[in-house]
């Protein structure tokens, strides 16, 4: 199979759904022009002029828009440029696109993909790092997808794009250049199904998006000690697909839930918590969360490293959990 | 409402003996004070108070045996009511059932009894042991603060699958004979040992020569120690206290056979040539391997030699076959340096006798003479 990057399985899923649906329109900050910041739309650059375009930078005026030509019947596109820069529009996204398809008693459908980077890069430091799914995992009324590699985003792109309710994805801004099978033939990947991209039977490891990687580092490392670890890869966390999750730590009788936000609050406790009212008779062990320490994330690269989650730290997690 | 049951002390104990309750009923009973006192067929033990409240029913008394697992009391708080228990006063029947109904009636753990408890547990190891109807007070953690995981359940069931793997022998007529006697005569008799090492080389010689066993010659030299010295060729009855001296020498022989141990005698001894004595030995010991030997064969001994020279057992402190007040014991004979009366040293070949004797009819004196017999004759043969 050919094998292209994350940001060019992204750009095929769009124009290949713009093909098709004429309400398709993307629009945003630095991407008509420049192919956006991390090069996402760069395979995009030149193509349909009149419904790729940029726009000035105000997140409350783009995601209010997008609302609007939404629910005359078109179906926007959105780029967030920062996951950070989310928090400067919120109140359109969460009073008004979560909330739209509730208020109207589901008269109205709500074709409003919201997509951009999150998660570290080099130094990009406090208000460049973030990863927030969380808070949209949270407050209901959005579908959110976190895909990890080029055939992941590409389907479940193609298949935001055919959804009747507000999706957000999250594409971290390390896999946009990483290379990946994709097949040329058209297909879509289901919300809700998680992938388990590496069969284990001593524990389990929940993970999406960047951290799926180091997870499969960690897994790999740990093979050579005689530990076998499942590493799980939600792809999606609104739905997320519990029945994968509980059937492998019936399996494992001990869970790891890892990920790149924050480790307070962040979306493993969840996971954690839906896991012990479930499976509680399963567990062998306490269910052990892999997050960011609780804290800005810092300029310098050291503490860049330092705050950020890696395989090291699901390795200790996972001797933690066996121990 | 707490219940106390009988507590399993090991994984073989089925039942307990209540010694002694430390507690009367409408007693204050603080968590951790001495309870009871329970014996099993190994221990005995203490049961401390798992909880803090008022002893409100003693359910079995002082000197009864109960099944592992049976409620024997109850705890609470004063006034509480107990008409609900309706106490099966039957400990005798109860006593043997199944050992599946037994441990299916102990309790299993809930959280609740756990926390008085303070057994940390995984769920997972909660469920198993919840399956297996396994008591988890019994089972050891290994995880972090004791807790215990999965694998510690499955560590107690293989162990306890590999107990049931184990063949349960009832004894055999003979070996049931053995263990009475033998325990009698331990129980009983007050036996000491004296040794002394002999050189054995010209017995050795002869016998090789005369194609006899060294057996043989020990039986030959020992008989006319015993007609010399009268009082070891003897019985001594403990309930009649009477000390029964023999004119008849008739010497048991130990022998080791696939079923025990078997004391074929040579009667009369005495008055037998060596080559005699080594074929009725020999003829002996093969009826006693072959499962031939009769009543006769073994009954009537006066004393008993007991060799295991050609094992490797340098010596030993044999036990006496009751009623006999004495057994001889023979070690390996082996090459040592022996210095000789001119302090020059030469190879010998020499064995310990160990002479075992029952010291309420026998004093020491005695038994050193008779060692001392043994060791010139056995020095300087003469075994015609």
């Amino acid at each position: 199979m050919r094998e292209i990057t994350f940001a060019e399985a992204l750009g095929e899923a769009i124009l290949e759904e713009m093909e098709k649906d004429p309400a398709i329109f993307t629009y945003g900050e630095d991407i008509a022009r420049q192919g956006g910041i991390f090069g996402a739309y760069k395979s995009l650059l030149g193509k349909f002029p009149d419904r790729i375009f940029d726009t000035p930078i105000s997140e409350e005026v783009i995601y209010g828009s997008a609302l609007g030509a939404a629910l005359v019947g078109m179906r926007p596109v959105v780029e967030f440029h920062f996951a950070d820069f989310l928090f400067t529009g919120i109140q359109s996204i969460t009073l008004q696109i979560e909330k739209i398809r509730y208020m109207t008693g589901g008269q109205g459908k709500l074709h409003l993909l919201l997509r951009g980077p999150d998660g570290i890069s080099n130094s990009a430091a406090a208000q460049h790092s973030e990863c927030i799914e969380t808070i949209f995992m949270h407050v209901p009324g959005i579908k959110v997808v976190i895909p990890s590699t080029p055939y992941d985003v590409k389907g479940l792109i193609k298949k935001a794009l055919q959804e009747d309710d507000p999706v957000i994805c999250f594409e971290h801004k390390m896999l946009y250049r990483m290379r990946g099978p994709v097949p040329e033939e058209d297909y879509t990947i289901p919300l809700g199904i998680a992938e388990v991209k590496r069969e284990g039977n001593d524990v389990t490891v929940v993970t999406v998006s960047r951290m799926v990687h180091e997870s499969l580092k960690a897994a790999e490392e740990l093979k050579k000690e005689g530990i076998s670890a499942e590493i799980i890869d939600l792809r999606t966390l609104v739905p997320w697909d519990r029945k994968t999750v509980i059937e492998s730590v019936k399996k494992t009788n001990h869970l790891i839930v890892a990920h790149e936000t924050w480790k307070r609050a962040g979306w493993g406790a969840e996971i954690a918590s839906v896991v012990q009212e479930e499976a509680f008779d399963y567990l062998d062990a306490p269910i052990i969360r892999v997050g960011a320490k609780n804290v800005p994330m810092p300029f310098a690269a050291n503490l860049q490293d330092f705050v950020t989650p890696n395989y090291k730290d699901v390795i200790t997690a996972i001797k933690q959990s066996l121990r | 409402m707490y219940e106390i049951k009988m507590p399993k002390f090991g994984l073989t104990m089925e039942s307990g003996f209540i010694e002694k309750w430390f507690k009367k009923e409408g007693d204050m009973v603080k968590e951790g004070d001495p309870l009871l006192e329970v014996s099993s067929e190994k221990i005995t033990n203490e049961v401390a108070s798992p909880v803090s409240g008022i002893l409100l029913k003693i359910i079995f008394q002082e000197q009864e045996e109960i099944k592992v697992g049976t409620v024997i009391a109850l705890i609470g708080e004063e006034g509480e009511k107990i008409k609900e228990y309706q106490v099966k006063e039957e400990p005798e029947k109860s006593v043997g059932e199944s050992e599946k109904e037994e441990i299916s009636s102990i309790k299993i753990t809930s959280p609740d009894t756990d926390r008085e408890r303070r057994i940390k547990a995984s769920p997972l190891a909660r469920k198993i042991a919840q399956e297996k109807k396994l008591d988890l007070s019994g089972i050891k953690g290994t995880g972090p603060d004791g807790r215990i995981e999965k694998c510690d359940i499955l560590n107690f069931l293989s162990f306890a699958s590999k107990e049931e793997e184990f063949d349960v022998e009832k004894l055999s007529g003979l070996r049931r004979t053995i263990m009475e006697r033998l325990s009698k005569s331990f129980h009983e008799a007050i036996t000491l040992t004296n040794v002394t090492e002999v050189d054995f080389t010209e017995l050795k010689k002869i016998s090789k020569e005369q194609k006899v066993s060294i057996t043989s010659g020990l039986i030959f030299i020992l008989a006319r120690v015993l007609k010399e010295l009268n009082k070891f060729n003897a019985h001594f009855d403990t309930e009649k206290k009477e000390y029964i001296l023999f004119k008849n020498i008739n010497i048991g022989i130990a022998a080791d056979t696939d079923k025990g141990l078997i004391v074929p005698v040579i009667r009369e001894a005495d008055k037998l040539k060596l080559k005699t004595i080594n074929e009725q030995l020999k003829e002996l010991v093969n009826k006693s391997r072959s499962g031939a030997i009769s009543e006769r064969d073994i009954k009537d001994s006066t004393f008993t030699i007991t060799n295991l020279g050609m094992m490797r057992t340098d010596f030993f402190t044999p036990i006496l076959n009751p009623p006999e007040v004495a057994i001889l014991g023979v070690g390996r004979i082996l090459k040592k340096p022996y210095i000789r009366e001119d302090d020059k040293i030469a190879i010998r070949e020499m064995a310990y006798l160990s002479l075992s004797y029952d010291h309420r009819v026998i004093d020491g004196a005695d038994a050193a003479r008779f060692l001392d017999k043994m060791a010139q004759y056995i020095e300087i043969p003469d075994l015609e």
